[in-house]
């Protein structure tokens, strides 16, 4: 057998770097500067002509004069800010809810909240279609508890509050389980002495939460919030099939994410250009959260120090 | 953080089942009473996602469509014979067959297994570097894991798209390949640029289960006179196995769900569950008719996800403890 | 301050027993230990002393009012842990200081309480610090501190010292003890540590396997073991357990291998007659043991091999075999130093042999003196304290 002349480490990460090369640093580049080429259509010819900040100078006249294009940003900041809202403060409250009561309970409603995370977007998509659109269960509940005389079309005909309110709830379920994850471990870090302590001590539920669970699990809150937010800013799948399927009015179901997408691959514009520049500010804010993340995680200490030498 | 893990989170507490010799008791954190709202309270939060799903199973055997899972409606098996025999939208022109249907499922199949083969192939041996190597810009690299995590996909598929329109336009124009040969090519494509979406994060959950495994068992190996490849392959491997099926089930997962990559890259004549799915609803075409049979497909694409609860959770134990996140 | 009660006590955990049928009462303002092997279900009576546990069946009173279904919350009690369990995020003072502001006390009284528990264990200067910056000592000061400062009716201490150095855990022993006459504070320290106990407390009581064994002033443990578990447990090392015949002639006599003989008194002497065993456990301490050349007049006397001797400084530990095989270990002085295989007596004071029953393991002397009358719980098959015994 002849022995591999590559130095071990190189030999192990060779196919991953070779895959992250291709499928990460040629794409992001070729993303970046795309931003500054004319190209539409998929004809990558032009990517040879150069047209500088003319693609920025473009968004930023949308985005100030065409009403759709504010839309998609308002929507992208009402987005974020609820989902992340739901996902925090709602994964909180799931994690206390579920660290509180018995464990075989808390086991069942774990699993039920990670249901959705596991669910095909196609699937996920479809219940909550159901469930929306105006033949859908909701039209059909709040009809017989005579809440409504007709049926609504909560995502089409109630703007803005409808269709932002199913994208926030659609996603939050979706999001709300990584928080409850991450902070139901946390309270089982905790030694138990602690609490056994605390409740020597006289401590209440309250006190519990409010003085022994929450201060000792704040960076991790700050870690979801982060990692929560950048997910966010960039995911697009659930959205995408919510606009599509007509569950929720376009500009208004459509963040920046999805606008890229849609501009990029959509059926009516197919401008690459201006979804490269779109999708540039998005790459710089999230490196910006990204580098913030890994100041958060406590990076060295996950790193791990290398035994030996070897 | 990422080591306590997305699967310890889950799981963890299902740890203690297999020692019996530490006897405990849960934390008398909260009185009996507290405890029965709070678990009424989960249950009506809870309402949403049970009637949402019990719907949808229900809808797949129900004769008529229905709107609440509370509706009075028959039960059949009718929606379920259209769907396998590629009626698919019954009442419609487009009549499929049932060699459509098998297609379908396993184009979907071949999508899971190819994302997943190249997601364990690239990230286990990656991981055993980044764990037990010593090598320069190893801190680095495994930082810029992170930060190749936190890219917006969106703005990589744009690059990603444009590579593939140039090498499918060379491959159809310059090397005048076959139709199949454009098939498999669009197929690999999908898979291998899904897959590199999940290398950063698999990595990282790989490197906690290889962390895990004591120094001394590999300098055993290696005194022993095995060469690094050698351990990791006779060694190391069959340590991380908890570790490896944790990353199978999650990387199977991510190419059986995915839809945009599917609907972007595959021609329509290699349909997916989810673009067959994303075809029959998107542009609002869809006519409540047929909701039934789609509801069908849809609790055949839920099968793994079903599976992934039902019978992976002994498994998940153990790789809970190998821990690690994904987002 | 209270007396602390426990009548018939039990504690499942699923279908494990961790308790069973614990009747025991801790004396007021009393220092009382719980000792026992790791894993004998001493911590879980403390757990259901403090409230943190609830039991299966049985009550828990203090001062005669029943306290078992009442959250620790309620009980009043200081609980010092093993690990210690100081809040990692607040400082030493907001440590002490945390059961106070549960309940919501006035700052000025907080700061007054903290201070005056902080200089009683000359932990005032550290207030500002956080328990990582503290050494293993000063934590552990913290955390006596933190249960004292409530003023509890009850001291709950969970093997305290375990984690400290041999140095500071004598220092800290000593100062505890102090502290405890000088507030006369009920006191209940769960320890495995024998010397500890013995040194410490005022009454001891040995759990094992979830059942009381004995309890006692440390002179009657040590020098009465109520049976086989606590004589094989107590002492370093604990007392030899040799296996003899019984002989009638007619008065009967026990009859030890290597030519020891010993035969009782009254009224042992009737008892071991109305028992009517055919063999009986003799146990006698290694300290106790005389190692000679020659058979010693009014001592038994058993001929032994030596096998090995380990010298531990003050003094030298001998292990003998006794002609049967049985073995036998002694504390002589370092002057004494035998070879391994010079054949020695090993002679023992008759006052210094007590007697086992084999089968109930009951020290024959105990048995009819009130059977009935201590509320120990001694119930269970010989075989099953057998296998408890093998596998420690």
């Amino acid at each position: 057998m002849p022995r591999p002349r590559l130095p071990p480490p190189a030999l192990f990460l060779s196919l991953a770097a070779f895959l992250v090369l291709v499928f990460y640093m040629v794409p992001l580049i070729l993303t970046l500067w795309a931003s500054l080429t004319p190209v539409r259509n998929w004809d990558i010819a032009q990517l040879r002509q150069f047209v500088g900040a003319e693609n920025y100078r473009r968004l930023f006249h949308l985005i100030r004069f065409d009403p759709d294009v504010s839309t998609v940003v308002k929507t992208t900041i009402v987005f974020v800010a609820g989902t992340l809202t739901v996902n925090v403060l709602g994964g909180l409250l799931l994690a206390l809810a579920a660290f509180i009561i018995e464990e075989r309970a808390s086991l069942g409603f774990r699993l039920l909240w990670f249901l959705p995370r596991m669910t095909p977007v196609a699937v996920f998509g479809l219940l909550w279609y159901y469930f929306f659109y105006p033949q859908g269960t909701l039209n059909a509940i709040l009809l017989k508890l005579h809440l409504i005389s007709h049926p609504v079309n909560w995502g089409q005909d109630v703007l803005p509050w409808g269709p932002w309110s199913i994208i926030i709830f659609v996603n939050g379920l979706v999001g709300v389980s990584y928080g409850m994850i991450i902070f139901y471990s946390a309270f089982k870090a905790i030694p138990k002495d602690i609490y056994r302590a605390a409740l020597v001590d006289g401590a209440r539920l309250r006190d519990l939460v409010f003085r022994i669970m929450l201060p000792l699990t704040r960076w991790h809150l700050i870690f979801v919030t982060v990692w929560q937010l950048l997910s966010l800013l960039t995911t697009y799948a659930h959205l995408f099939v919510l606009v599509e399927w007509g569950v929720v009015e376009k500009w208004h179901g459509m963040t920046w994410a999805l606008y890229v997408f849609e501009t990029a691959f959509g059926s009516a514009v197919n401008d690459q250009a201006l979804a490269s520049a779109a999708a540039t500010l998005l790459v710089v804010v999230g490196i910006g959260l990204g580098l913030l993340t890994l100041r958060l995680m406590g990076f060295e200490r996950e790193l791990g120090a290398i035994r030996g030498e070897l | 953080m990422q080591g306590e893990g997305l699967l310890a989170g889950l799981l963890g507490s299902l740890k203690p089942r297999r020692r019996r010799r530490q006897p405990t008791e849960e934390l008398p954190l909260a009185s009996r009473a507290v405890s029965y709202t709070v678990i009424a309270a989960l249950l009506a939060a809870s309402l949403p996602i049970i009637l949402s799903y019990t719907l949808l199973v229900e809808l797949s055997f129900s004769a008529s469509f229905i709107a609440t899972p509370f509706e009075k409606t028959s039960f059949t098996l009718e929606n379920w014979r259209l769907f396998f025999q590629g009626r698919l939208a019954p009442t419609a022109a487009q009549i499929y067959t049932p060699s459509y249907i098998r297609r379908m499922i396993l184009d979907t199949l071949i999508v899971a297994l190819g994302v997943m083969g190249v997601v364990v192939a690239s990230a286990t041996p990656a991981a055993y570097a980044f764990s037990r190597m010593n090598f320069r810009g190893r801190g680095a690299l495994m930082r810029f894991l992170i930060l190749l995590h936190a890219f917006p996909g969106v703005a990589l598929i744009i690059g990603v798209y444009a590579i593939y329109v140039y090498t499918y336009r060379r491959l159809a124009l310059g090397l005048h390949a076959g139709e199949a040969a454009l098939l498999a090519y669009a197929f690999l494509y999908v898979i291998v640029a899904r897959a590199s979406l999940e290398i950063p994060m698999s990595t990282w959950l790989m490197k906690g289960f290889f962390d895990r495994i004591p120094w001394e068992v590999e300098w055993a190996a290696l005194v022993d006179g095995a060469s690094r490849l050698r351990v990791f392959t006779r060694i190391m491997l069959p340590l991380v196995k908890p570790g490896l099926a944790a990353l199978s089930i999650f990387s199977f997962m991510a190419g059986w769900e995915e839809l945009i990559y599917v609907v972007v890259f595959l021609p329509s004549k290699a349909p997916t569950l989810a673009s067959y799915i994303h075809s029959q609803l998107s542009g609002g075409a869809i006519e409540t008719a047929y909701l039934p049979v789609v509801a069908a497909a849809a609790v055949v694409y839920l099968i793994p996800t079903i599976l992934f609860f039902v019978f992976t959770q002994s498994l998940l134990v153990e790789a809970a403890e190998g821990a690690g996140v994904k987002a | 301050m209270v007396e602390v009660e426990l009548r018939g006590v039990w504690k499942r955990f699923g279908d494990f027993v961790a308790v069973k049928n614990v009747n025991l009462r801790f004396p007021d303002g009393k220092f009382s230990s719980i000792l026992g092997p790791s894993g004998s279900g001493k911590t879980t009576l403390l757990y259901l002393i403090a409230g943190i546990y609830k039991p299966s069946r049985g009550e828990i009173l203090f001062d005669g009012e029943d306290v078992s279904r009442l959250p620790p919350n309620k009980r009043n009690v200081g609980l010092v842990f093993q690990n210690y369990a100081l809040y990692p995020h607040m400082t030493v003072f907001e440590n002490i200081a945390f059961p106070l502001t549960i309940k919501g006390l006035p700052r000025g009284e907080i700061e007054e309480r903290v201070h005056s528990v902080a200089r009683m264990l000359h932990i005032d200067e550290l207030l500002d610090r956080y328990p990582h910056q503290l050494s293993g000592g000063q934590q552990q000061r913290v955390a006596l501190a933190r249960a004292l400062v409530k003023e509890p009716a009850v001291l709950l201490l969970d093997e305290p010292l375990s984690n400290l150095d041999a140095l500071v855990r004598l220092e800290i022993r000593g100062e505890l003890k102090r502290l405890q006459r000088r507030l006369g504070i009920t006191t209940i320290y769960v320890t495995h540590d024998q010397s500890e106990a013995l040194a410490m407390a005022d009454l001891i009581a040995v759990i094992h396997r979830g059942e009381i064994q004995q309890v006692g002033s440390p002179e009657d443990v040590y020098r009465r073991p109520r049976n086989l578990f606590v004589a094989g447990f107590i002492g370093m090392p604990p007392a030899n357990l040799v296996k003899a015949a019984v002989t009638r002639t007619p008065t009967p006599c026990v009859v030890i291998a290597g030519g020891g003989e010993y035969c009782p008194g009254e009224p042992l002497a009737s008892k071991l007659e109305a028992l009517g065993l055919e063999a009986v456990v003799a146990a006698f301490r290694p300290e106790d043991v005389v190692l000679g050349e020659h058979p010693m007049e009014d001592y038994v006397s058993m001929e032994a091999e030596v096998y090995v001797v380990e010298t531990l400084g003050r003094e030298n530990l001998v292990t003998l075999r006794l002609p049967d095989g049985q073995a036998v270990k002694a504390i002589t002085s370092p002057l004494l130093n035998p070879r391994p295989g010079d054949k020695m007596y090993v002679n023992v004071e008759p006052s210094k042999i007590l007697l086992y029953d084999p089968d109930t393991e009951l020290n024959i002397e105990a048995i009819e003196a009130a059977p009935a009358a201590r509320p120990v719980s001694l119930a269970g098959s010989p075989e099953r304290r057998r296998a408890a015994q093998e596998e420690d």
